[in-house]
């Protein structure tokens, strides 16, 4: 595949055209999801392609078809150039790119147990029997686990030279309990919801998770969300879990800074930001305990790669120091707005869409505190524990997130457990409201592998280290 | 385009080598382009000529599914043979009995040669129009617009064979001030269907009449919701409330609750995927002719939407709702869901109202809170406006709201008698075509600072 790339590459040069790169790209998935010891999915998908990007006459173009033929490369490549001149008919100014390196490498995450090796039957038991755990009651009346895993084999080349070639594999797994009960329904998962977590890496990383161990756990939880109160409205001190705060750092920090957004090429329909340009550098985003950094490099995070889908080298780059606002997510088109060569945030979902400045993994850096302690030195509050839903405005400043659950605080310990939680900020006077972070020992890297964004729609693998975090007089429950 | 004869030639070449007791291969092919701008000049322009075939087989009652995108017959022989490969190694699933039967499907036109052929060209043309017009008016464009062609089939071993070819002309415009902006989708399988001087010219006029946005407090406001934020709402409602997976695990709002009255008596929303006004598709990813589903009649709690497994569940037949066999886990959804509409209008309607707010659209809503009571929150955008002594005043900053969607759709005061096709999920296979309302009480539960 790669002569046949190549090949392209020459005949798109011979066309004369300023920039180029295809990527080809052959994804494997397999999809297990087990439903009341029912095995309603179980597939394997095989998804491979090619995409060509072209840049003509100033402007962009890009095709792309799953027919992996030499005839198929020549009539995509003179397709993506003819869009090119169409989208040039409208052009305000020509699009420049930054200077760019030159690779010519081989990434492979490292992992231990190819998933795909692993027997459908050791998978499928582990699932089943985590259902039955959780339906030991009958107040469970949905056991939901599932696992998925991807592999990925992508070749990328383009006009300047660059030759490069990556495998990825992803895993991941979760598990929900979910208690009905006079027209009351309850949910807790493990050990995230939404699908669970999932980080770059093998069948290891289903076998450390602690699955089964937990579920006793969380079915119990479940049920007893069935008979409690809801958490009243009011302003209070809140400790926010681990896997929530990856979320909150998500909505609230990566999609902001997002140099696409910021320079208005998504506000039709993910929005803008309100990190404008010339908030760079000046404005307090948060506290000085808040350190928040992207980081393509780190070690089993579902955005960790060796390049971006431009043929950028993974980079770590802050975001936010010590609470200041002074980095960007950008792209070799974009970077040069801010001064810069791109930090390699360029990500598509596939052979058949255009890269776009997506998150990697965006951390929050560790604290201090241990969890107890953190806990002990709270007076008044709740702790709130793993994400139910969540809405932002499209600049990115309003948010309400609901969890699944959530404990007063009283006098330094948990107390009351409270259903249907909600709360509710505007994003920098909620980060500045920070005064504590959980340490490394609380610290995970959150695998999100539902991150939307795009037309057509694309979906991202990122990731987001966090622990549990304290914030002050924050608005809880809704009202009315 | 592969096209019918050669399509099922090929397919059932490879299904002839099958060795499960019984065998589906389902088809989607399309090629589409997709012109995206913003800032008055295009910045993305893509196109993707794609195929994906999935085999489905069944081995007694235990069932597997692979699927690839690749058309050769060693890579489809291939694929078969790893669904079959799951299937021999998959639990039995107690639900399932058969594959559906040969079916008599309706004649719906959803293939429009001229949209078919729409260009990269054309679509920058149209649009350079607009950008045309926004930078004269010292305003940004922004949005998508995607034309294609695509087509889909469905074989099984029981004989079952059904095929349809499909345009799709679909898209949004937002026109952009410094403080304000306007909206419109839009979505057709017919390009002539779509006038974009009236489009643009709607989000231009919503976009100069919202500029300086004053701010007004949350609370409790009567609302008029045009079709697009219906839509906004719908689509959740389609998804947590009308789906059979969400009735089945009581998750939905209609769950138990089927011969109550759950919303206002002026309220009907029905599934009805032949309605040449929608956007019309005559079968589902299981060959099964679509039927027609009422949710919620006259304000009653009425059903919801099944394929051949979450049927089978209940002793019913399904309606015609299945999704990609690969997704079969998640149960049988609505994809061209309509709201009866009223007898009034928006002038009618805004001409009716003391204080309130109308709404064009809504973002990043999330259905998720309370499923059972529908309770949703979201923001306003494009185009929210403050409405006085039954006039449209000023704009208005953003505002999010939390409310329960069974309390919104009984508190429905008025209903246009014009309905609007807004985009779904799948515009090549529906839409959900609603009217605007007037809702005598809406509850906004916090604010922005836009």
């Amino acid at each position: 595949m790669k002569d046949k790339l190549l090949e392209t590459i020459d005949y798109l040069k011979s066309k004369g055209v300023q920039y180029a790169d295809i990527r080809f790209s052959r994804r494997d998935v397999e999809s297990i999801k087990v439903t009341n010891e029912n095995v309603d999915t179980l597939s394997r998908t095989l998804d491979q392609g090619f995409g060509i990007r072209v840049l003509a006459d100033g402007a962009w173009g890009f095709a792309s078809s799953s027919k992996l033929t030499s005839g198929e490369l020549k009539k995509v490549s003179n397709q993506a150039l003819k869009i090119a001149q169409a989208s040039a008919i409208t052009k305000r100014e020509d699009v420049k790119l930054d200077e760019g390196m030159v690779y010519n490498d081989h990434y492979k995450t490292p992992f231990q147990t190819d998933p795909f090796k692993v027997r459908l039957s050791r998978k499928i038991n582990m699932l089943m029997k985590i259902n039955q755990t959780l339906q030991k009651k009958s107040e469970i009346k949905i056991a939901e686990s599932s696992m998925a895993f991807f592999k990925t084999n992508k070749i990328f080349v383009n006009t300047d030279g660059s030759v490069i070639e990556q495998d990825l594999m992803e895993s991941g797994a979760g598990y929900t309990a979910t208690a009905v009960e006079g027209g009351e329904v309850q949910k807790r998962s493990f050990p995230n919801s939404h699908g669970g977590d999932f980080m770059t890496g093998g069948f290891e990383v289903i076998e450390n998770m602690g699955l089964q161990r937990n579920a006793n756990r969380v079915r119990e939880e479940a049920i007893q969300l069935l008979s409690a109160p809801p958490l009243p409205a009011g302003e209070a001190d809140i400790i926010i879990g681990a896997s929530q705060m990856a979320l909150q750092v998500h909505e609230s920090c990566g999609h902001p800074t997002e140099l696409d957004r910021v320079l208005g090429t998504e506000i039709s329909l993910a929005g803008g930001s309100f990190m404008s340009l010339d908030k760079l550098g000046s404005l307090q985003y948060g506290s000085d305990k808040v350190t928040i950094v992207h980081d393509a490099t780190c070690e089993g995070g579902l955005g960790t790669f060796g390049y971006d889908d431009e043929g950028v080298k993974a980079q770590r780059m802050p975001l936010v120091d010590q609470g200041r606002f002074v980095g960007y997510l950008t792209s070799r088109e974009t970077a040069g707005v801010v001064g810069q060569n791109s930090n390699g945030c360029m990500r598509a979902d596939g052979w058949n869409r255009i890269p776009l400045i997506r998150m990697t993994n965006i951390n929050l850096e560790p604290g201090e505190w241990e969890l107890e302690d953190l806990i002990a030195d709270t007076e008044g509050g709740f702790f709130l524990d793993t994400n139910k839903s969540w809405s932002i405005d499209d600049k990115r400043l309003n948010f309400q997130f609901g969890v699944e659950a959530a404990w007063e605080i009283r006098n330094g310990k948990l107390k009351t457990l409270y259903k249907n939680p909600l709360y509710t900020g505007i994003t920098p006077q909620f980060w500045n409201s920070c005064d504590a972070i959980c340490n490394k020992n609380h610290w995970h890297i959150w695998g999100v592998a539902n991150c939307g964004k795009g037309e057509p729609m694309q979906v991202a693998h990122v990731a987001h280290g966090t622990s549990p975090a304290r914030f002050r007089k924050i608005q809880v429950g809704v009202s009315k | 385009m592969i096209g019918k004869d050669r399509l099922f030639t090929t397919l059932e070449k490879v299904m002839a080598d099958s060795k499960a007791d019984q065998t589906e291969a389902v088809f989607l092919g399309s090629s589409v382009g997709l012109t995206r701008f913003a800032n008055s000049h295009i910045h993305q322009n893509v196109a993707e000529t794609n195929t994906t075939v999935y085999f489905r087989v069944a081995m007694g009652k235990k069932l597997g599914v692979a699927s690839t995108t690749s058309m050769s017959l060693t890579d489809l022989r291939r694929c078969l043979r790893a669904a079959t490969d799951i299937a021999k190694r998959q639990v039995e699933n107690r639900h399932f009995d058969q594959f559906p039967g040969q079916q008599d499907y309706p004649e719906v036109e959803t293939f429009f040669e001229k949209t078919a052929k729409f260009s990269p060209r054309q679509r920058a043309t149209k649009l350079k129009r607009i950008f045309t017009k926004t930078i004269n008016n010292n305003l940004d464009a922004a949005g998508a617009f995607s034309t294609g062609e695509g087509e889909v089939a469905v074989l099984n071993s029981n004989g079952l064979r059904c095929y349809q070819p499909y345009t799709t002309a679909s898209g949004n415009i937002v026109i952009m001030g410094d403080d304000s902006s306007g909206y419109v989708n839009f979505v057709s399988h017919n390009i002539d269907d779509l006038d974009f001087t009236a489009l643009s010219n709607t989000a231009l006029k919503k976009c100069k009449k919202s500029k300086n946005p004053k701010e007004i407090e949350p609370g409790r406001y009567e609302v008029i919701l045009e079709p697009a934020a219906v839509a906004n709402l719908l689509e959740w409602m389609n998804f947590i409330a009308f789906g059979s997976k969400a009735f089945q695990e009581e998750t939905s709002c209609l769950a138990g609750r089927i011969g109550e009255q759950i919303m206002g008596s002026n309220i009907s929303i029905f599934d009805d995927a032949l309605n040449p006004a929608g956007v019309p598709f005559p079968f589902d990813l299981e060959g099964v002719a679509k039927k027609g589903v009422e949710f919620v009649a006259d304000g009653v709690a009425r059903g919801v939407v099944y394929d051949t497994i979450s049927g089978n569940k209940e002793n019913k037949q399904s309606t015609g709702h299945a999704l990609m066999p690969s997704e079969s886990g998640e149960g049988a959804m609505p994809l061209n869901v309509f709201i009866k509409p009223g007898d009034s209008s928006l002038e009618q309607m805004i001409s009716n109202v003391e204080k309130g707010i109308l709404v064009t659209r809504f973002h990043y809503i999330n259905g998720f809170l309370d499923t059972r009571k529908a309770l949703m929150t979201g923001m306003t955008r494009d185009g929210t406006f403050l409405i006085n002594n039954g006039k449209l005043s000023n704009g208005i900053k953003n505002l999010r709201f939390t409310d329960s969607m069974l309390d919104v759709f009984s508190n429905v005061a008025e209903i246009s008698s014009e309905s609007v096709s807004i985009p779904g999920w799948w515009d090549a296979m529906g839409c959900n075509h609603v009217p605007a309302m007037r809702v005598s009480e809406f509850n906004f539960s916090g604010k922005t600072d836009f």
